[in-house]
């Protein structure tokens, strides 16, 4: 019981850290801008390949440093690639704490490995399961409830064009 | 010239149409009479052949989809916490119901694989590892995940590659074999859920992504769920077991992510979007 706090805390620390220390590279070049939106003030604009310090995550929008200046820039103009290394050592943590890794202290709760095409065609129908699976289902009212429940409103958003332009 | 072919192919759908309805028929008969299949081989050969033309009705989707999940289930069976199955079928319940297929059966599960990958199959039947869950950090990025796998089934992605690769065969050599009416169902799908192995058009991936942040912004999430799932994906080494499958049958991350970035601009910044992470049902 102790042991599973502590690896929670060890993980939880891990997951903090990594967050702090990302960085990343601008995989376009785009402006930095004062706030989160579209038309905040310009700040400088930065090349692509650019590499810069991830602060802080807000919707589509990431704060980073690059050298001195601070601002914030589309999420989607960046790769964090930096997080590399410290994500893994926090994923290869919670493996561990998973008992994912094959350090042998911690049996494995699950006897799925991975799913590659063999084993998937190998696959038998599982009438249980396929009843257990239809027995979870939620009604279009009790998910609405539920969505009151989180506030979350629904908004009209239109789907979007395919990348080039065609549909 | 097109004219003519026009109305030469709307004439031939017409009477497909007419044929398909016989194949539902068929296929109920099929079901609970299986002995006499043989009999009526000749008769229902040609609408099968038929149905790969106009479509499956809703509800051959959904027979089709239900026997994919039954076997991927065979593979990777659901992860045993109710409540964990129950809290996932609301979030997507509310996100397909924010698509043009709001009344399918939707079905939504986590399933016990250590692979970062989900899964879709005709008729509303979605599937998650528990690896992929795990990495999940809020709400809203679960629903950009189950918005990827609600796009491919809105636009029929699985059913048009079956409808491709497998009707003329199962046509011909289905039925001669005397099949059962699941047993038709599993001829048309292949071995096991190997469908779900089986690459779609890249096309139909960048589709399910943008459909993906849109259905989750409809719902009420932040957008950028699905774009972070992906960003955390896109850490994990190409050569890692977990990412095998996913990354041999889908454009990489970073491709994805180039694409989702060149068409979403600016269009999310007016939408204040949730993203529920203390919501987020904890996987044990």
């Amino acid at each position: 019981m102790k042991r599973t706090l502590l690896a929670a805390c060890i993980l939880m620390l891990a997951t903090q850290f990594a967050y702090a220390a990302d960085s990343g590279t601008t995989i376009k070049t785009d402006n930095l801008r004062a706030e989160p939106y579209q038309d905040a003030k310009n700040l400088t604009t930065l090349n692509k390949g650019s590499q810069v310090s991830i602060l802080k995550i807000q919707g589509g929008w990431l704060q980073i440093q690059s050298g001195k200046t601070k601002g914030w820039i589309r999420m989607l103009s960046v790769r964090r690639d930096a997080a590399r290394s410290k994500v893994t050592s926090a994923s290869s943590l919670s493996k561990l704490a998973a008992g994912r890794s094959g350090t042998g202290k911690i049996v494995a709760t699950t006897g799925i490995r991975g799913l590659n095409e063999e084993e998937l065609k190998a696959a038998h129908y599982d009438a249980a399961q396929v009843a257990q699976v239809e027995s979870y289902a939620s009604s279009k009212s009790a998910a609405q409830q539920f969505a009151l429940k989180g506030k979350l409103v629904a908004q009209r958003v239109d789907y979007l064009p395919a990348a080039g332009g065609e549909k | 010239m097109n004219k003519f072919f026009m109305s030469l192919l709307v004439c031939g759908l017409s009477i497909n149409s007419a044929y398909a309805f016989d194949f539902q028929q068929e296929l109920k008969n099929a079901q609970s009479l299986g002995q006499e299949l043989k009999a009526k081989r000749d008769a229902v050969q040609a609408p099968l052949k038929a149905s790969g033309l106009t479509g499956y009705s809703e509800s051959e989707e959904i027979a089709i989809g239900r026997q994919i999940a039954g076997n991927l289930l065979g593979a990777a069976p659901l992860v045993k916490d109710a409540a964990l199955q129950k809290y996932v079928n609301n979030i997507g319940r509310w996100v397909a119901s924010q698509s043009e297929r709001p009344d399918l059966p939707w079905h939504f599960g986590v399933i016990d694989s250590n692979d970062l990958n989900a899964f879709s199959a005709p008729g509303g039947y979605i599937f998650v590892t528990r690896g992929l869950y795990k990495l999940l950090k809020d709400e809203a990025e679960l629903a950009g995940v189950l918005g990827h796998e609600i796009g491919h089934v809105i636009r029929k992605h699985h059913l048009k590659l079956l409808q491709q690769g497998n009707v003329l065969q199962m046509g011909s050599d289905a039925l001669s074999k005397q099949a059962g009416g699941n047993e038709q169902i599993g001829k048309l799908i292949g071995s096991g859920a190997e469908i779900v192995a089986r690459s779609l058009d890249k096309d139909a991936e960048y589709e399910a992504d943008r459909i993906g942040v849109v259905l989750a912004a409809r719902a009420g999430y932040d957008a950028y769920g699905l774009p972070q799932v992906l960003q955390e994906i896109g850490h994990t080494a190409a050569n890692d077991d977990s990412v095998a499958l996913l990354f041999k049958t889908h454009p990489l991350p970073e491709a994805r992510l180039s694409q989702l970035g060149d068409v979403m601009d600016s269009r999310f910044d007016g939408l204040k979007g949730q993203t529920l992470a203390k919501r987020l049902v904890k996987i044990k």
